[in-house]
């Protein structure tokens, strides 16, 4: 008997005109590996949800069909009770934060489900050997970066010996060699697991199954080798970007950095002696591994911080999308949160938002947007300044690949206008914009 | 240290401040207190000190103008209406700088708390601990996110300046508290909060060195009382 099994389940939340989830039917087994696939806005997170419980009990809504989880009707069981058989792990680990120390945090799902006092430290301790994150045990949360955030939640996960793990873009934040590692671990646990992913080339290559959602309906429900043929012939942009034709044409130095270091705490410096040079008309990628300052160089070139050491030159404007889409919904309209960076000319506003598509979506409250619109939100805000220096910080994180295909486009098109530097762990969208890629945290001093 | 008595000890610092009668004895303590307040991270530490200075301060200089105490004036000033005659006097100052060292051994005391307990420990048996627990991160996170609002605007070439700028920051920052509240409603829930037959992480026995806390908290109160 299958682990899960959903059964023509159309799925409509409360105010919504078209249904999230249509006439989905899937069955997951003991122990599989299940990589869900979609654009934004496809129904993933529904189908997460419906498995945990959460749809319909806590968001409401129209529900038709059926949900069974380890044998128990979802519509019959609270998530709470379904919880220790399942166990998620949501896109944000900050809003799923709970407690202010790690162990705590950890224990909490634990002591939830009744779990025996003596038994709950050394599950706890178990998780985090397991997640490589024991050394954090006694640390407060609000000290953790977000990839550290995302094992953390993991750990919580695992702890509770789920039969099945619902994982929603579990590696967003991770660099690459960390993403691999994360995924390598939870195959490695032989529980049930469905991860919903916008970068699949990582997750196929753990799955047992795939499942590609669109417009609330399942399009495909294949193996691995079946799933990327299918995904070849009808939906090439999941299987990869487009090459980039030509290197732009190298302009004037519009900023410079010269051995520049920046320090949080005395003693500890995150960036030490570092030299960079941005021109006019080329696409800079800068990567590197979690905690390796990138963010931290982003923010100096674009003067958000000021560097302890050495001098920073910069001819022009600079602006930079910062990595959490909610911080640019200050606004009670679309259009008035974009022309806010242009003295409220509207004329402006509307232009650069229908350069990302949000035309229809003008009048609308940004925090009625989706988080996949609210990132195109952020950017039409940052792009209408015309900066000279143009700093993204991961702008492909929550996009699915359509979107991703059109940035990559506006990035190359526009590219002439100004000096853009690219912080990204998205090896693929690196390489289809970036003319070069400076690699933090391998050749620190001199880039 | 369990929790409980490092809060006892913290309580009884407090306490012997606000007992002291002495400006030398409320400073003492306001140091020790400071000094425990550097073992914090430096940014999570500024707000709180801050704060506690910034508070202090102003006691210290308002005070001689509302007090009206002593025969030994420094400097007198003009009539005002209601206030009467400005001066400053020996005995306001000492009066003022007892009073500012004493908020300021109350502040740190409370920034001790608030940086350094492990507060899942100290509330854990307690009824109402998870609320209180998730309302010990509010400040923090508000302050995380007013910060986050105002960086993201000065991204897009916007200083935010004033009171009125940073006024406007009200909404957006309620808004999105109420949105981590409903997204971390549904994750606790997905973890199992609300079901019946709850239990909780063993607590650490009390050990000698506990006992000796509670003990030093007591004492200080009473020297605080009697002799400070």
């Amino acid at each position: 008997m299958a682990l899960a099994r959903v059964e023509r389940l159309t799925f409509t939340y409360p105010d919504a005109v078209a249904p999230a989830l249509r006439e989905v039917t899937v069955g997951i087994e003991n122990g599989e590996h299940v990589a869900l696939l979609g654009a934004s806005g496809s129904g993933k997170s529904t189908l997460v949800r419906a498995l945990a419980g959460l749809v319909p009990h806590f968001h409401g809504g129209r529900f038709e069909g059926r949900v069974e989880v380890d044998g128990r009707d979802t519509r019959r069981v609270s998530p709470a009770e379904l919880a220790g058989t399942v166990a998620s792990v949501f896109q944000d680990p900050e809003e799923q934060i709970v407690l202010t120390r790690v162990a705590s945090e950890v224990a909490f799902g634990l002591e939830n489900i009744g779990t025996p006092p003596n038994e709950i430290l050394p599950r706890v301790l178990e998780a985090l050997v397991a997640v490589g994150a024991e050394h954090l045990a006694d640390r407060p949360v609000a000290e953790l970066s977000g990839g550290e955030l995302q094992r953390v939640c993991l750990a919580a996960a695992l702890a509770l010996r789920p039969r099945l793990l619902l994982l929603d873009e579990p590696t967003s934040q991770l660099d690459p060699p960390t993403a691999d590692a994360f995924l390598e671990l939870v195959s490695g646990t032989g529980v049930a697991t469905v991860i919903a992913e916008q970068r699949p080339r990582r997750v196929l290559r753990h799955a047992d199954r795939v499942l590609f959602l669109e417009d609330g309906r399942l399009l495909v429900d294949a193996m691995p080798s079946e799933a990327e043929e299918w995904l070849a012939a009808n939906r090439t942009e999941w299987l990869g970007l487009p090459d980039r034709d030509e290197d732009s044409e190298r302009g004037e130095s519009i900023c410079r950095l010269s051995r520049v270091s920046f320090a949080y705490r005395a003693g500890l410096p995150v960036l030490d002696g570092i030299d960079l040079e941005l021109c006019r008309g080329e696409v800079v990628a800068l990567s590197g591994p979690n905690g390796s300052g990138k963010t931290t160089l982003a923010k100096v070139v674009a003067g958000l911080l000021a560097p302890d050491a050495g001098s920073v030159e910069r001819r022009g404007r600079a602006a930079m999308l910062l990595q959490d889409p909610s911080r640019y919904c200050v606004c009670e309209r679309v259009d008035e949160e974009v022309a806010l960076g242009v003295g409220g000319d509207r004329a402006l506003a509307r232009a650069s938002l229908a350069l990302v598509g949000l035309s229809v979506f003008e009048d609308r409250h940004p925090r009625d947007l989706s988080s996949g619109e609210r990132e195109r939100l952020a950017l039409a805000s940052v792009l209408v300044v015309e900066p000279d220096v143009l700093v993204l910080d991961e702008p492909t994180r929550g996009v699915d690949p359509r979107r991703k295909v059109e940035l990559a486009g506006l990035l190359r098109t526009s590219a002439h206008r100004r000096a853009t530097l690219l912080v990204t762990h998205d090896e693929e969208f690196a390489a289809a914009v970036a003319d070069r890629t400076i690699e933090l945290g391998r050749v620190p001093a001199l880039v | 240290m369990r929790p409980a008595a490092a809060v006892a000890l913290l309580a009884a610092l407090a306490a012997a401040a606000l007992l002291a009668t002495h400006a030398w004895s409320a400073g003492a303590i306001a140091a020790v207190l400071f000094l425990v307040c550097l073992r914090a991270p430096r940014g999570r530490r500024r707000l709180y000190l801050l704060g506690t200075g910034i508070s202090a301060a102003a006691l210290f200089i308002l005070t001689p103008f509302i007090e009206t105490v002593g025969s030994h004036p420094i400097w007198t000033g003009p009539i005002v209406p209601v206030l009467g005659q400005l001066d400053v006097t020996h005995e306001e100052l000492a009066s003022a700088a007892l009073n500012a060292l004493r908020l300021a051994a109350v502040g740190l005391a409370f920034a001790a708390y608030a940086l350094l307990l492990d507060h899942d420990r100290l509330l854990q048996s307690v009824r109402f601990a998870r609320p209180a627990a998730l309302a010990t991160r509010l400040m923090p996170t508000l302050e995380r996110d007013a910060a986050g609002f105002v960086e993201a605007l000065r991204g897009r070439g916007i200083e935010v300046t004033g009171v009125r700028g940073r006024a406007t920051l009200l909404s957006p920052l309620l808004a999105s508290s109420l949105e981590r509240g409903l997204n971390l409603a549904e994750a606790m829930e997905a973890r199992g909060y609300g079901r019946p037959g709850r239990t909780s992480l063993p607590s650490q026995p009390w050990r000698l060195r506990d006992y000796a806390a509670l003990a030093a908290a007591a004492a200080i109160v009473a020297v605080g009382a009697l002799w400070l």
